[in-house]
């Protein structure tokens, strides 16, 4: 399978994160792994899972390097018809009340876009026990599967 | 060709640098030095003890002396174990990313009384600083000078039972001290008018968790600015939130402008508000959270005056600094990571544009530090803090120097 994978960063947790699963998926895939902020809403490809990993920040919002990427995503309006992607949260349950709003609001707003989402979007709690790429993992495993079904080609 | 770094101090802005430097040249041979024998400073000291996702940084910093080879330097002092102009003389670049950790002070009258605190050092002593002194008696009545995120830490740690410190690595001296403190009744005054404090508005959102605590807020003012009204909105939904026995009272647009108190003890805190009329506040502990500034040792206050480009954080030909020892006492942790990026890509191109100068010797010129503690030896502390966690707590830390040298020079092999 040909995966894009990004990731929305404040603190580099979540870059850290991208890397170990593009690490992980690597042997058996064609991996690309880039910052949402080098990342532009026309780049998408229907051929591709585009799978995303972002925490939140502040108050839950999007971490700084997924903003520039959700503004061109408003102002662009792109047509995702036929674009897939997965996306895994990084939150804190110490702010219950916004937690994983930031991988949230992303999916809401791909969606919003006409993209389909694959498989559950999770979100890794830093204050809990586990690690996050122990979450990440089997997760990632699982959309690929699935995403191997819908997207119909494996590269 | 591979430079040598140094950075000195192996807090957030140290590692940050030190994996950006490392990510796009794997090659250099970089070092944090540290004062203590212990690494990521204000992550392990500065941040909350019960904000241990905060404190999830420390995973990427594992990294980059596990993965990408910088090397740690603990327990050498720059100024004292090793000059400055030595340090200089031995690596291509050194950076200044020693942080701010000295409290300012307000600057008046009363400010030496028993009972009379300062932020930071009461921090370092909560979360077991090797150099704090010992935690004073606060009495009933504490009155926090200050509207930062670091004050709002005070106030929740202060205002938390026991239960809710759970999961925290509060050390076991430090909870029993919250747990007899007797403190019935905290005030917060802000000089600013609440729509110009200073904390993040989920600071303030996250004290509606806690049980024990009665919330008022007295006098905030209103504004239309988006920033402003995010932290009126928070401070609006905390009012009146609680029914417990602990009185938690925000109040702001006050200059403080005397403390008093018969016999050397604290008694009350006068305040001026934006009419001119006296406030006077009784209270048994006056806690100033107003922001740090340079610690002695490094001139930062010389260096960071005749710096080429303080904007780039150049300080002199190869001399450089980042964090809040460029910046000043602002901004957080992801601030201070973008500012080491953006000094690790100019340090990058310094190197590139000098490409004909030799390679310097690094760490190999101080043969002195043999007896320094390395990164094996830190992760025998970090070992024995976890695994000697209570129940209810990630860590226990070890607080005396000497305890954590024993630890960690156990058996030390020099790693170059």
């Amino acid at each position: 399978m040909n995966i894009m994978l990004l990731y929305g960063t404040e603190t580099g947790n979540a870059e850290m994160l991208a890397e170990d699963i593009m690490s992980e998926l690597e042997g058996d895939h064609e991996v690309e792994c880039r910052n949402l902020s080098d990342f532009s809403p026309d780049e998408f490809d229907a051929g591709r899972l585009h799978m995303i990993i972002c925490s939140s920040y502040g108050d839950g919002e999007l971490p700084a390097s997924a903003q520039p990427f959700a503004e061109a995503l408003k102002t662009a309006a792109p047509d995702l018809k036929g674009i897939h992607f997965g996306i895994f949260g990084l939150g804190d349950r110490e702010y219950e009340e916004t937690f994983g709003f930031g991988s949230g609001t992303l999916a809401e707003l791909l969606i919003a876009h006409g993209a389909v989402q694959v498989g559950e979007r999770i979100t890794h709690d830093a204050s809990g026990s586990d690690m996050a790429e122990d979450v990440a993992f089997p997760w990632a495993s699982q959309i690929v599967t699935l995403a191997e079904e819908k997207i119909g080609e494996v590269a | 060709m591979s430079r040598a770094v140094a950075i000195v101090g192996s807090g957030p802005s140290g590692c940050y640098l030190a994996q950006a430097l490392l990510k796009a040249a794997p090659d250099l041979r970089v070092d944090l030095i540290d004062r203590l024998p212990v690494p990521y400073g204000l992550v392990r000291y500065g941040v909350a003890a019960d904000h241990q996702g905060t404190k999830g940084v420390i995973r990427q910093f594992e990294r980059v002396f596990e993965r990408q080879g910088a090397g740690f330097v603990g327990n050498v002092t720059i100024g004292e174990d090793v000059s400055l102009d030595a340090l200089r003389e031995a690596y291509d670049a050194v950076v200044l990313a020693a942080g701010l950790s000295a409290d300012r002070t307000l600057g008046i009258a009363g400010e030496d009384l028993q009972g009379v605190h300062r932020a930071g050092q009461l921090t370092r002593a909560l979360y077991e600083h090797p150099d704090a002194a010992p935690l004073p008696e606060l009495g009933s009545r504490v009155v926090i000078m200050g509207n930062g995120n670091v004050a709002i830490d005070i106030l929740r740690l202060l205002a938390k039972t026991p239960e809710e410190l759970a999961g925290s690595d509060l050390g076991a001296a430090p909870s029993d001290w919250l747990t007899r403190s007797g403190i019935e009744e905290i005030e917060i005054v802000g000089r600013s008018p609440a729509s110009a404090a200073k904390f993040d508005p989920v600071m303030i959102k996250e004290l509606v968790k806690l049980e024990g605590i009665n919330i008022r807020v007295l006098g905030a003012d209103r504004s239309d600015d988006p920033e402003a009204a995010k932290k009126l909105a928070a401070l609006e939904a905390i009012n009146g939130h609680g029914c417990g026995a602990r009185r938690i009272t925000f109040r702001f647009g006050l200059t403080p402008i005397e403390l008093s108190g018969p016999d050397d003890h604290l008694k009350e805190a006068r305040f001026l508000d934006g009419q001119g009329n006296t406030v006077i506040l009784p209270c048994s502990a006056f806690i100033t959270a107003i922001g740090f500034g340079a610690e002695v040792g490094l001139p930062r206050d010389l260096l960071i005056g005749e710096a080429v480009d303080r904007e780039a954080g150049v300080l002199a030909p190869g001399l450089y600094a980042t964090g809040w020892f460029r910046r000043g006492p602002q901004g957080t942790i992801p601030d201070n990571r973008a500012d080491a990026q953006r000094l690790a890509s100019h340090i990058l191109a310094d190197f590139e544009g000098a490409a004909a100068l030799p390679e310097k010797p690094g760490r190999q010129a101080f043969p002195d530090w043999a007896g320094a503690v390395g990164y094996h030896g830190w992760k025998r502390i970090d070992v024995a803090e976890i695994s000697n966690a209570p129940e209810n707590r990630c860590r226990a830390k070890i607080a005396s120097r000497d305890a954590m040298l024993a630890l960690a020079l156990q058996k030390e092999e020099v790693s170059q």
